[in-house]
């Protein structure tokens, strides 16, 4: 099987700046593959490279089974990070003016674009110009633009930034139709949320580099587990549990009790801490397991190569009671 | 598979193409322009007949203090169906002054616009004195920017003393007369007239060579602010990385400069139907002399050549300076130079016209970025072919070389973000970004 999209020891360099160092990996055909990283991390240099809009300063990308991006454009969708459309175009010209550049009749454009634009609630809005559209309707019509030639692979950088939850949500179940439908569909975002959900394979970049690939579970399995107690307890005791690499304790007690953290240590068992809490008797009102998410593994894998926090939409750990 | 790639190609460009045009021709500003020219040359036209209108003959007043007897000679030069200034009495007080000095200041209040009460309101005065045969004359007047009252007077004084000396030196008045009166008939030939006498006919090429030069000018700029304006809009709203993902730099490049170069022919020739309309309507005879003078020294066939060359140069350097800028204001800091410099040959435009093959319009006809103009100003002149195909040539070869470059710096300046830098833009010339 060809992959979709293939990196092998690919640099870039802008002067004396090195913004993407010695990445490689492979993208299979018809998976969502999330591009990870905070901002800076190289992730848009790295798109840009495989749409061949900026050539790498060395190593190989092929791009739907050729090493020449520019012949395979036809078959590719793009939505950029940040978006615009021609302010005094309809959203339905704009469709048939990008999907015409992309090879695609007018008239089957035209058809094509009527019915993805009512498909997503914009039929009211075919005729009107781009300007008088909110800034969510432009961002679905210009990712329309993006996708009204039926591309095999898409690229969307940073696809929910802008977008309200509602919107967000249905976003999401646009790509999952467009991977059901065979396409491949890779995403590059900083918010962990949206890959943990859609992706089932990852890269994580940070500072240039590749520092993680691998499947979302396998990211999740690099974060500590965590088990958060409640109850009169004693950090002394708790410290004492086997198979934690710390304890700590959150702000706001009630009523002298109090809400402890405890990560646990690689291979240790929150199992084996909780029943050895009970045997030593000590007071716990409450428990909760809470398993790491992909907001946990990101911080942990990007922590050696600088402080970057990604953006949290929503709470971060799963929990488990 | 390579006539597939070349057709997908072209159809981009052409989509590119057609969607530039069509999005100019739907605003008012096109409209504008496509009016602006034939008001602004109809107005040109008839800008010196309003102006005559428009404006009264100065009022004059002749002061003859030691009895030259110019004053009925000065009277009858200005006199005409056009007067060039309304005599009248001059007060009394400069007629009995016993200096010009002391005339010219009995006559001060009267012409600064609040005259004495009951006099006249002058514009002019001219204050004779000396003798008739050595005229001295002091003209006072309003206007210290018009020379033409204080030449006619001059010259009418001039005459007045011719006559003086030759009825001095014992000449009959009848003759003087007669000798005043001589002029001879001016016959104008030029080889390069068809038929040896000069005519409108033979003058028409020059000046439509002129005409089509200040045409090529506002044509190119005007294209070339389209297209500057297109692609900062393009790029303040991220539409140029989208283009980019879709089309390459030469097909996006291309599509452009050939979408708003349809926006300029447009313009082109809806300003030359519409003064073929005008000659047509007030001398109908001069429609074929027009198109016998574009054909003259195949004028109109250089002219679409140094055309299309000229609008391709600026036009490209005018879309990468674009590439690098999210605002006008941003683009302004980098067209400053460029302004000044194709300002340079408008200014020697009408010396083209006059003295086509001085030495230094044929020099400057040679400077790529001069060509387009000062060689079409001096077409109509019949120029050695070889200077029209080496400039052309010379032409063509800069333009290519400007518009690779400009390919390069468009790419570096479509990807670009943040403030405009010049760093960025050498980078961009050198290849050394992206």
């Amino acid at each position: 099987m060809v992959p979709a999209l293939e990196l092998e020891g690919v640099n870039k360099r802008y002067g004396d700046f090195h913004a993407v160092r010695d990445l490689s990996f492979t993208v299979d055909p018809g998976s969502i593959f999330g591009f990870l990283g905070p901002n800076g991390a190289g992730k848009t240099s790295t798109l840009r490279m495989v749409l061949g809009l900026i050539p790498p300063t060395s190593g190989r990308i092929c791009v739907l089974g050729s090493s020449r991006a520019r012949d395979r454009l036809d078959r590719i969708g793009f939505l950029p990070e940040e978006r615009g459309l021609y302010r005094l175009m309809t959203p339905l010209d704009a469709v048939v003016f990008f999907a015409g550049l992309k090879g695609v009749s007018a008239a089957v454009a035209r058809k094509r674009g009527r019915e993805m634009l009512e498909a997503q609630g914009l039929g009211e809005a075919i005729g009107r110009p781009m300007k008088a559209l909110s800034k969510g309707m432009a961002q679905k019509v210009q990712l329309i633009c993006a996708l009204a030639h039926e591309p095999e692979l898409v690229i969307l950088d940073e696809p929910f930034s802008g977008l309200d939850p509602v919107n967000q949500q249905g976003l999401e179940g646009l790509i999952r139709d467009l991977a059901r439908r065979g396409a491949t569909v890779i995403f590059s975002t900083h918010v962990m949320a949206h890959a943990e959900r859609l992706c089932e394979r990852i890269v994580l970049m940070a500072q240039g580099r590749k520092v993680f690939d691998g499947t979302t579970a396998q990211a999740r399995a690099a974060a500590p587990t965590r088990l958060v107690l409640e109850g009169a307890l004693d950090p002394s005791s708790l410290a004492s549990l086997p198979g934690l690499a710390s304890v700590e304790r959150e702000d706001g007690q009630i009523d002298g009790s109090g809400v402890y953290t405890l990560t646990l240590a690689a291979g240790g068992s929150a199992q084996g801490v909780l029943k050895a809490a009970l045997q030593r008797d000590l007071d716990i009102s409450q428990f909760r397991l809470e398993t790491p998410t992909l907001h946990d593994a990101f911080i942990v894998l990007t922590k050696a190569h600088g402080r970057h926090e990604p953006e949290r939409h929503e709470t971060g750990r799963h929990e488990e009671r | 598979m390579v006539g597939a790639n070349t057709a997908a190609s072209l159809n981009r460009l052409r989509l590119i193409a057609t969607r530039e045009f069509l999005s100019y021709l739907r605003t008012p500003g096109f409209w504008l322009s496509l009016m602006i020219g034939p008001i602004a040359a109809g107005f040109g036209a008839l800008a010196p007949s309003m102006m005559h209108q428009a404006a009264p003959a100065p009022v004059l007043a002749v002061v003859d203090l030691s009895a030259t007897g110019a004053t009925p000679t000065i009277t009858a030069a200005l006199d005409g169906p056009k007067p060039l200034a309304l005599l009248v009495q001059p007060p009394a007080a400069a007629v009995d002054a016993p200096t010009p000095a002391a005339a010219g200041a009995a006559l001060r209040p009267y012409l600064t616009g609040d005259p004495p009460a009951g006099g006249p309101r002058l514009d002019a005065a001219a204050i004779l004195s000396g003798t008739p045969q050595a005229i001295v004359v002091d003209f006072w007047s309003r206007d210290i920017n018009d020379p033409d009252l204080q030449l006619a007077v001059r010259g009418a004084a001039t005459q007045a003393m011719q006559q003086a000396r030759l009825r001095a030196a014992g000449l009959a008045p009848r003759l003087v007369a007669q000798f005043s009166t001589a002029a001879p008939v001016v016959h104008s030939y030029s080889p390069r007239a068809a038929r040896g006498q000069v005519s409108m006919k033979d003058r028409l090429p020059s000046l439509l060579g002129l005409g089509l030069a200040f045409v090529l000018f506002f044509a190119i700029f005007t294209g070339a602010g389209i297209l500057l304006n297109s692609v900062i809009e393009e790029k303040s709203s991220r539409i140029l990385e989208v283009l980019l993902s879709s089309a390459t730099v030469p097909e996006l490049l291309g599509g452009k400069i050939l979408g708003v170069a349809g926006v300029s022919a447009f313009i082109i020739a809806g300003w030359g139907a519409i003064g073929l309309l005008a000659v047509h309507r007030v001398a109908p005879e001069m429609v074929a002399q027009v198109g016998a003078a574009l054909m003259t020294h195949g004028l109109v066939i250089w002219f679409a050549l140094f055309f299309a060359l000229g609008y391709l140069m600026y036009a490209s350097v005018f879309a990468a300076i674009g590439a690098f800028c999210e605002t006008v204001r941003e683009a302004q800091t980098l067209l400053g130079p460029i302004m000044i410099l194709i300002t340079v040959p408008v200014m020697f435009l009408t010396v083209a016209l006059e003295h086509p093959d001085a030495p230094l319009i044929v020099a400057l006809s040679w400077i790529p970025p001069f060509t387009p103009f000062l060689m079409t100003a001096r077409l109509a002149s019949g120029p050695p072919l070889w200077q029209v195909l080496g400039a052309l040539t010379l032409m063509a070869a800069t333009t290519t070389a400007v518009v690779w470059l400009c390919a390069r710096a468009f790419r570096a300046g479509a990807l670009s973000t943040g403030k405009l830098d010049l760093k960025r833009v050498a980078a961009g010339l050198l290849g050394r970004s992206g």
